[in-house]
């Protein structure tokens, strides 16, 4: 096989547009995998992501494809995680390919992170094939997808393919584009090696598995190499590709991906966009742009039952093996007890941790609300960062807080434009560019602070755009802002869990929002309890909680005695759901009611 | 296992009161509200259950044992006929040791009473009734599905003292749709006026699939809330009071002497055999249920199949913990020094922690003759109190 025949590209698409099943025709239509022995949508391997609909990461996969010209290619698709809170990834992924495909539904168009996504494959001077994916559905708008490719994204809407992978139509055409108007990939065999990461995971047997791409030179098993970033070195053990199963092969040429296992032992030693090069005869320069992943959302984890705190931190180090984005560090709570300080790329990887530590790890958490990393010049001129409200030092010797923005950006149907412009300024927007794209799509730029977006931002755009408008963001700095911490006090107790950092300005409403919000969770129990919104020293909220006067007095008939006793149980059961802070039982989702204030209004 | 450990113990055990339990799954219809087992009445139905309780109980084999209660309850007992009844409680006095002055409970419902009926029952050997007369509104009644009006009720009392009935209960429920303070008051007054011998008082509680659940939502019938609900139970309990009934359990006031001894069985860690289908039986620690199913409990009896289920030996914690959370639904709550030398455990140091919040919230209390008992008040959260006593369900 020669380097000609070898075709590097990746599918651009949003989420539920139909990249999955995009890819599992691939498979079917080279033969890769017969359509019986395959799974729904093989590519998507963990089970949380299949249910979410949602690929975070998924291997590369080396299809064979013989052409209509008679030549046998080899094809290999790379995916790219289909969320913002993967946007670096994505950017590696798209590294390591010369070609894209636009995937773009026919009945929703294009929307903002797909088109984030085609900016950037543009950037990287990809060449994309653009293409219209569900023509059967009766809803389906394939001309209107079109004019959106040609307005909007600003390619030949006349080169889409029209296509429903779910019915297998237009796979062949896509097949044959791939092959016809993609480059091949250069690169000397000769010269010395050049390999980019673009995925790693932990695998129990082998260590860290890397995935690369490579750009110069050969790797081959055996290779003593060295990972320029980390500046450590290792001996290649095994190399392969996936087709989709595992293949274990001699060497990588250029232009060709596979995966390496050189006896790894952390990801975080092997991070996404580090080069590879030989340790004798390394590469000039390593690969540009390579960025260590920086959490920036942090939420505190504790155990719901405080002896569940050692599984815990075994769980959040099994995680981390496989996930050099993710942080944390032990934390204590007066309230929640011992915990973790934990750090995630986003709203979405927080959840996704949260979930499988739930079901992975049958751990029961309490999470507390999430916030940003906050940058604090105390008077002594030190800088710090804050990752949590409990670290903010005290009042009197802060000179400024700082909080990162983002630059966001917001496609939507034209209709919605004033409520997003609303929304945008309600939460301490700059607006920085309104584009008309097209007749009725509008983009939409914003400075925003980082902050209000992590609160409820996604979900309020969603809301009032009727779920038409999408969202794309990038942390691109910092602002000085008057930012206060808002206490939230139980029966005259501050609890630490439930303090936020928010805008001096928004800090009256918040706290009565929020303290009307702990009434609405905290269930009466056998006394009054007073809850109670403070910054600093002054009470801006109060709200109390009257005791309980009665349950039911429900008749044991006939003696069953387990019918009792199992409701007392259950009972039993829902008190521990709930942390006991002082005497008061506070339910887990109270400590995220700060993320449901805004939904009352 | 479940036997206590020493022979004291065994013999403290053995000396608990015995009851039995039959089980009558027939209404003549079925309230809006109710979650028992029970099914529409059919005559050749009930029949064959007749016949098939009375062949379970003979083949019982606990023969032999001696019982102070026997107590009908269903479903609608009162839809048996006073010879059917008869059949059934000569089953019971010819296979087990009826005490000559045990208490012998029917559940009836005041409009299948008549005076001819409760004379035939009389006859039979039942010497309490307990009326589910549940309101004395006619609104209320009506909203419930129940087929009887006030009248009907005050009347069945009547011919039940005329059938020679001087133990008789009356059912009251609270918290009724619709259901204020005032028309509460009116019940419980008119309940004293007809001056039963004891008398009950639930919270209605509405099951989620029950019908009048459907229906409160149609017709938009609310409920008092919490706070009226639970004052309305406390007026209940010192109107009672005032008419010379002592309140003695939760949710039950009786003249002196009228006291359930039956339902004390339940409280106080006794025994009990339940026959019928549907019926639950704890014995000796030993618990079981007989199969729920009238049709599959009348078939099986007819091929000798075994009709109990899920028969297990209670462990001793277990038991401890129940002593305690049925023995507080007791006014006079559980004895301390009692506890002690049956289980061995020091309720207070084991479960103090738990309970200190109800004690200094004056919901529990520890009374100077050493016995743990409820409030008023801690009766109306009296399932947030007895949490504390429930070890960690077995997964």
């Amino acid at each position: 096989m020669t380097q000609r025949n070898i075709r590097n590209f990746s599918i651009i698409a949003h989420i539920d547009h139909g990249k999955s099943t995009l890819a599992d025709r691939f498979l079917e239509h080279t033969g890769a995998l017969e359509a019986r022995e395959m799974e729904a949508q093989v590519l998507d391997s963990m089970d949380l992501e299949r249910e979410r609909g949602i690929t975070i990461k998924a291997h590369p996969v080396r299809l064979t494809y013989t052409a209509d010209d008679g030549q046998t290619y080899i094809l290999n698709l790379i995916d790219t995680p289909g969320h913002v809170d993967f946007g670096y990834e994505v950017t590696r992924s798209l590294s390591a390919c010369e070609g894209a495909l636009l995937l773009v539904d026919a009945s929703q168009g294009v929307e903002a992170q797909t088109l984030a996504n085609a900016y950037l494959a543009i950037d990287h001077s990809l060449e994309i094939i653009p293409v219209i994916n569900k023509i059967d559905l009766p809803s389906a708008q394939p001309e209107e997808a079109r004019r959106q490719i040609e307005e909007i994204v600003g390619l030949d809407g006349d080169t889409a393919i029209l296509a429903s992978a779910k019915e297998g139509l237009g796979v062949h055409d896509i097949l044959e584009a791939v092959v016809k108007r993609l480059p091949s990939p250069g690169g000397d065999p000769q010269a010395p090696l050049k390999a980019l990461i673009f995925d790693s995971w932990y695998d129990a047997y082998r260590g860290v598995v890397i995935v690369v791409r490579v750009l110069e030179g050969t790797i081959r098993t055996g290779t003593k190499v060295r990972l320029m970033n980390a500046a450590q070195d290792y001996e290649v053990e095994q190399l392969g590709v996936f087709t989709p199963k595992p293949v274990v092969i001699g060497a990588l040429g250029p232009g060709e991906v596979g995966f390496v296992a050189c006896g790894i032992k952390r990801v975080l030693d092997a991070q996404i966009g580090d080069t590879v090069t030989e340790t004798a005869r390394p590469t000039a320069a390593p690969f540009p742009g390579f960025k260590a992943l920086k959490p920036m959302v942090f939420a505190g984890l504790y155990p719901v039952e405080s002896h569940q705190y050692s599984e815990l931190r075994e769980a959040l180090e099994k995680l981390r093996l496989n996930d050099a984005a993710f942080f944390f560090e032990p934390e204590t709570s007066v309230a929640l007890g011992f915990g973790f300080r934990c750090g995630f790329l986003g709203l979405l990887h927080m959840e996704i941790v949260q979930e499988r530590l739930e079901r992975e790890f049958n751990m029961d958490l309490v999470t507390t609300a999430p916030g940003v990393l906050y940058r604090v010049t105390t008077t002594d001129g030190a800088v710090t960062e804050i990752d949590s409200p409990a670290k903010l030092p005290d009042v009197g010797t802060i000179a400024k807080i700082e909080e990162p923005v983002i630059t966001a950006t917001v496609l939507t149907p034209s209709e919605f434009v004033g409520p997003i412009l609303q929304l945008c300024q309600d939460k301490r927007g700059v607006q920085k560019a309104l584009e008309y794209k097209a007749s009725d799509r509008v983009l939409i730029t914003y400075e925003l602070p980082f902050n209000e977006v992590v609160l409820d931002f996604y979900d309020r755009m969603k809301t009032i755009s009727r779920g038409y408008a999408s969202l794309d963001y990038a942390v691109t700095g910092y602002w000085t802002s008057p930012l206060v911490k808002l206490d939230i006090m139980v029966n005259g107790e501050a609890v630490d869990a439930l303090s936020v950092i928010v805008h001096r300005d928004r800090a009256y409403d918040r706290g009565r929002q929020l303290a009307a919000k702990m009434r609405e969770l905290i269930p009466r129990q056998m006394f009054e309890i007073a809850i109670q919104a403070a910054i600093g020293s002054r009470i801006i909220a109060r709200e109390s909680v009257k005791a309980l006067r009665k349950n039911v007095l429900a008749k044991c008939y006939g003696g069953d005695i387990s019918r009792k006793r199992k409701l007392l149980e259950k009972q039993k059961e829902g008190k521990k759901r709930m942390k006991r802070v002082g005497r008061v039982e506070i339910p887990q989702e109270a400590f995220l009611a700060v993320l449901k204030v805004g939904e009352d209004g | 296992m479940a036997a206590p450990a020493t022979t004291a113990d065994r013999a403290a055990d053995e000396l608990m009161p015995a009851g039995l339990y039959l089980h009558i799954p027939f209404c003549e219809a079925i309230c809006h509200y109710c979650n028992f087992t029970r099914g529409v009445l059919d005559e050749a139905v009930k029949s064959a259950y007749v016949s098939a309780l009375v062949t379970d109980i003979s083949r019982a084999p606990e023969r032999g044992a001696e019982v102070e209660t026997i107590f009908l309850g269903g479903g609608t007992p009162s839809v048996l006929s006073p010879a059917e009844l008869a059949r059934i409680l000569d089953a019971c006095r010819g296979h087990f040791g009826v005490a000559h002055d045990a208490e012998v409970t029917l559940e009836a419902n005041p409009e299948s009473a008549s005076l001819e009926r409760l004379e035939g029952y009389r006859a039979a050997g039942v010497n309490r009734l307990s009326f589910g007369v549940q309101s004395l509104d006619d609104r209320e009644l009506a909203r419930l599905g129940r087929l009887h009006s006030a009248a009907r009720a005050r009347q069945a009392v009547d011919e039940a003292r005329r059938a020679g009935f001087s133990n008789i209960s009356l059912d009251l429920m609270l918290w009724l749709p619709e259901q204020r303070t005032d028309d509460w008051h009116r019940s419980v007054d008119a309940v004293i006026e007809v001056a039963p011998s004891h008398a009950s008082m639930y919270l209605l509680e509405v099951y989620p699939n029950a019908p009048l659940r459907e229906e409160m939502m149609r017709r938009q019938w609310s409920v008092a809330p919490d706070e009226e609900a639970a004052d309305m139970y406390l007026e209940g309990l010192s109107r009672f009071e005032a008419a010379g009934y002592r309140h003695y359990e939760i949710s039950n006031v009786a003249r002196p002497g009228f006291e359930s001894r039956h339902n004390r069985l339940y409280w106080t860690g006794g025994h009990w055999l339940g026959f019928g289908c549907g019926a639950h039986s704890t014995w000796h620690g030993r618990r079981w249920r007989v199969m729920p199913g009238t049709g599959d409990y009348i078939r099986a009896v007819s091929e000798s199949r075994p009709v109990r289920l899920d028969i297990r030996d209670v462990p001793p914690t277990e038991q401890l913990e129940e002593a305690l959370f049925m023995g507080l639904r007791l006014t006079e709550g559980v004895d301390l020094q009692a506890i002690r030398e049956r289980w061995g455990v020091d309720v207070l140091a084991r479960y103090g922690d738990d309970l200190a919040p109800f004690l200094e919230e004056g919901l529990v209390q520890v009374t100077t003759s050493g016995r743990l008992r409820l409030t008023r008040n801690g009766m109306l959260v009296a399932n947030e109190i007895m949490v504390a006593f429930i070890g960690d369900a077995v997964q």
